[in-house]
């Protein structure tokens, strides 16, 4: 490996270190790993400033050396993982340097800054973030618009792409440029881009004054077709809520299965772990719930907690809406139920949202895997759900079949309408799903235009590498999947 | 997020661990060094490595005990593992194979040959006493007492902390409290040991403090420790059933309420610094602020990141043994803050933050003093 233009302490080839940096949320058996891609980077670098980063791709560059940008490393498509070895360049250095333009509302910040250190620092100078991922605390700035930027907020104030003003971004071959809607390549083209167009070095995004007032409420329903009705109601209501949260029966069950109260809950225990056969049966949970918070001026958000009076479903007490608020960030207290946890993201039409929960209950009950749902809605007609099944993955041969099961719930999404929510390495066999064959060319003009020699962030977005490719991928994950369930079914059988 | 947290062994909660960097963006230590494997989840994955059986080295374990034991990471963890459980075991099992920092055996040896963590000879753990004008002859030494003060490794041998102990014993004489030290009789409480992940090693410190306490007959042990606080809390408790166990500044806000502690006008401004074992690890937010209010003209002004979300002080977890430049940066990170109050004067009530912090002040911000809480009581006594 060269010797970067670093000080000593901001490179590293030490093994161990570097085993840290291949891998991210979702752990991956070594033989869907290391059988296939190169994860294990050959060094890491942490450059201090955007100069440093752009003294680092420029001799990348010359040397056509794979590079892939990581901050907070909490997402869980592989999208900040290298597959194909090279560097692992840690953003993570770049942090704070927050500005505030009050007469302008924006704020202009460096790229590892995560969204609750950001917002933190805005609220104490009278503003605020207008939406932030549901990792606020992890996930920083640059990560989030280099992913799809849809979160809490994202409903009264749009996705990160509609709030961005300029970004200064480091190209792939190393010149350093500062992008706005309208400069050639326009900033949109790195939303979404998961650092393969080149890296991030200072974003300028919109913020909103701090919110006068916030109320929150939570509501459960006694079937998921209210479920449906409330969150699409409220999706369009005026004034907009500032989020909008929901979840299944087998979310709940999952929380109290994690050890956690779940809101809503028939009958509560009065200590100690609820029974298996309440946790297996969501009859013992209503079967959804909601959660509503709307911020910004006193009197807009009267206007819309009035109008929740219309709302089908039973309003639970102000201070569970308060609790549940206050856990908006620790959905993966679910994990401690696992103790691993497989997941799939997707983004569903809203008017669907009840078909797809009932689809997967249905799911559920038939293959005997517990599987619970989550989301936000993100716009007014689409939603982003989460379905979660807990597994073990210290069982690899069971795990490595559970992973497959991910399969046939991207399945049962895409009956509904839906499409996986971030590409990564792993959802690219998705990507017809994901991408019209116009768009996804066009993205892929995009990258040979700025990175001819394919260095950023190789082997995602744009092509299924093999073993992903969806031939060879479907036949693969379905088996995995029948494995999985017939395990299961034989497990719950077995005395 | 709620108060509950697990601790289901290393292997459980190795798996448990999402990953999902949430500790990373509070941990101190990370925010010093910047790689992956100096912050807490890379400690877990660290972990992982060694329970699996891959081969590491003890350099590469130190990043485990680059850490203060602070639980800033326990505090946002979503997964609610207890991080400072996890930590003691995953040191205990890193030195069962060898793999622990060689400085951490010194400390060992000390408190095994001396009964002190620095090697001094123990008698002298009432040096301070003597150095003091108004010292009775017995040295604060006595038979029986209703409330025994257990002064601690660093506030007994630290020449810059010995003054905690000097203002203690005068608050505590002001308040016509009954009590007592154990001068010599006094050993290591073992908290050292148990942070370096020796916890086969103080089992004869506690017994041998144990008998003292016991020979005592107090009813009430106190503090000015909080790190000793916490590791009587935690071995000691259950075998002195009815002892109370208090914090310094405990003992005092009761003894303010009940107004025996008279206290003349201060007028200063100050913050006031969250001792990370006292608060986090301790659960003692109120009383220090009681005190700080019960100080006529002075003036508190609180930082940004204070009770829950404290700074760490960068001296905790034997952090000073193992990589005392790391220490430093800590300290100085949390100096920088606490100084951008405006106050003049940064309180806590720690021996070990007052000794880092000081420090980290000298460097980084020459006009602010450092004082423990204790000290700034017995400068406002009648």
């Amino acid at each position: 490996m060269p010797i970067f233009d670093l000080p000593p302490d901001r490179m590293t080839e030490d093994l161990v270190e570097r085993t840290m940096y291949a891998r991210d949320l979702a752990p991956v058996p070594e033989i869907m790993t290391r059988s296939f891609f190169q994860t294990l980077p050959d060094a890491i670098v942490r450059p201090a400033n955007a100069t440093q980063v752009a003294d680092v791709i420029r001799q990348a560059a010359s040397l056509q050396l794979p590079v892939t940008p990581r901050a907070a490393g909490s997402t869980s498509y592989y999208n900040a993982v290298p597959v194909r070895g090279g560097l692992v360049l840690d953003v993570n250095s770049l942090r704070y340097d927050i500005s505030l333009d009050t007469a302008r509302q924006t704020v202009r910040v460096l790229p590892g800054t995560t969204w609750f250190e950001l917002d933190d620092t805005l609220r104490r100078q009278g503003a605020a973030v207008r939406s932030y991922p549901s990792s606020a605390i992890a996930a920083t700035v640059g990560g989030w618009v280099s992913t799809q930027g849809h979160g809490i907020g994202s409903l009264q104030y749009g996705a990160i792409a509609d709030q961005l003003v300029s970004l200064q971004v480091v190209l792939p071959t190393g010149e350093l440029r500062e992008l706005t809607r309208n400069s050639d390549p326009p900033l949109s083209w790195f939303v979404a881009a998961e650092g393969t167009l080149g890296v991030i070095t200072t974003v300028e995004l919109g913020v909103r004054p701090r919110p006068a007032a916030e109320s929150h409420h939570l509501f459960s329903f006694d079937d998921l077709d209210a479920l449906g009705t409330g969150v699409q109601s409220l999706s369009h209501s005026q004034p907009r809520p500032y989020t909008v949260f929901f979840a299944d029966a087998g979310y709940l069950a999952l929380l109290e299965r994690a050890g956690f109260h779940a809101p809503g809950a028939r009958r509560q225990e009065a200590g100690g772990p609820p029974p298996a056969s309440r946790l297996l049966s969501p009859a013992s949970y209503p079967a959804g719930m909601l959660m509503v918070s709307f911020q910004g001026e006193p009197a807009a958000v009267n206007q819309g907690r009035d109008g929740l009076a219309r709302l089908p479903g039973r309003e639970l007490p102000s201070e569970l809406a308060l609790e549940e608020w206050s856990l908006r960030l620790y959905h993966l207290r679910n994990k401690r139920g696992g103790p691993s946890l497989l997941a799939t993201d997707i983004w569903l039409p809203l008017r669907n949202l009840a078909a797809y929960l009932a689809g997967v209950r249905k799911l559920a009950v038939r293959s005997r895997q517990q599987i619970g749902s989550y989301g936000l809605a993100i716009t007014p007609e689409w939603g982003q759900v989460m379905s979660i099944y807990p597994t073990d993955e210290r069982r690899t041969a069971a795990y490595l079949a559970a992973i497959g099961f991910t399969k046939r719930l991207h399945d049962l999404g895409a009956h509904y309408g839906g499409r996986p929510y971030g590409v990564g390495l792993w959802n690219t066999p998705y990507l017809s799903r994901l991408f019209s064959r116009t768009d996804l060319r066009e993205l892929r003009r995009r990258k040979a235009l700025l990175d001819p020699h394919g260095i950023m962030n190789p082997g995602k977005l744009y092509a299924a590498p093999f073993p992903l490719w969806p031939v060879t991928f479907a036949p693969a994950a379905t088996a995995l999947s029948l494995a999985h369930t017939t395990f299961l079914r034989g497990e719950r059988r077995s005395p | 997020m709620s108060d509950s947290t697990f601790f289901q062994g290393l292997d459980a909660e190795t798996t448990i661990c999402a990953h999902c960097g949430f500790c990373r963006a509070v941990c101190p230590t990370y925010a010093g060094v910047g790689w992956e494997s100096c912050s807490p989840r890379g400690r877990v994955h660290l972990t992982q490595l060694m329970l699996s059986g891959t081969p590491v080295s003890s350099e590469q374990m130190t990043r485990l005990f680059q850490c203060t034991v602070c639980s800033a990471c326990t505090q946002v963890c979503p997964t609610r593992i207890d991080l400072r459980q996890f930590w003691l075991a995953a040191r205990a099992e890193a030195t069962r194979r060898n793999l622990a920092p060689p400085g951490l055996g010194l400390a060992q040896a000390n408190v095994a040959n001396t009964g002190n963590v620095y090697g001094y000879p123990n008698d002298e753990r009432a040096g301070w006493a003597e150095y003091m004008d108004d010292a009775p002859a017995d040295l604060y030494q006595r038979e029986t007492a209703e409330v025994l003060y257990f002064v601690g490794c660093s506030t007994a041998f630290s020449p810059r902390v010995q003054p905690i102990a000097e203002s203690l014993v005068r608050l505590m004489s002001a308040a016509e409290v009954d009590f007592t030290i154990l001068g010599g009789d006094e050993v290591c409480c073992g908290f050292p040991l148990q942070v370096a992940g020796m916890p086969d090693r103080f089992h004869d410190v506690v017994e041998s403090n144990l008998a003292q306490v016991r020979a005592r007959e107090a009813s009430t042990i106190v503090f000015n420790c909080p790190a000793c606080r916490l590791m009587w809390q935690e071995e000691y408790a259950r075998h002195l059933p009815g002892v109370r166990m208090l914090h310094a500044t405990e003992l005092l806000a009761e003894l303010s309420a009940a107004g025996r502690l008279p206290l003349n006008e201060l007028n200063q401004t100050v913050t006031y610094h969250d001792p990370c074992d006292l608060a986090r690890n301790g659960g003692v937010y109120e009383a220090p602020r009681q005190l700080l209010a019960a100080i006529p003209g002075l003036k508190l002004i609180e930082s940004h990141e204070r009770r829950e979300r404290g700074m760490c002080c960068g001296g905790g977890g034997d952090m000073e043994m193992v990589d005392p430049a790391l220490s430093q940066r800590v300290a100085t990170t949390t100096v920088d803050k606490l100084a951008a109050t405006g106050a003049g004067t940064i309180i806590t009530a720690c021996p070990q933050c007052v000794r880092t912090l000081s420090r980290g002040a000298e460097r980084s911000a020459p006009g602010v003093a450092v004082l423990d809480i204790v000290e700034l009581l017995a400068r406002a006594l009648t």
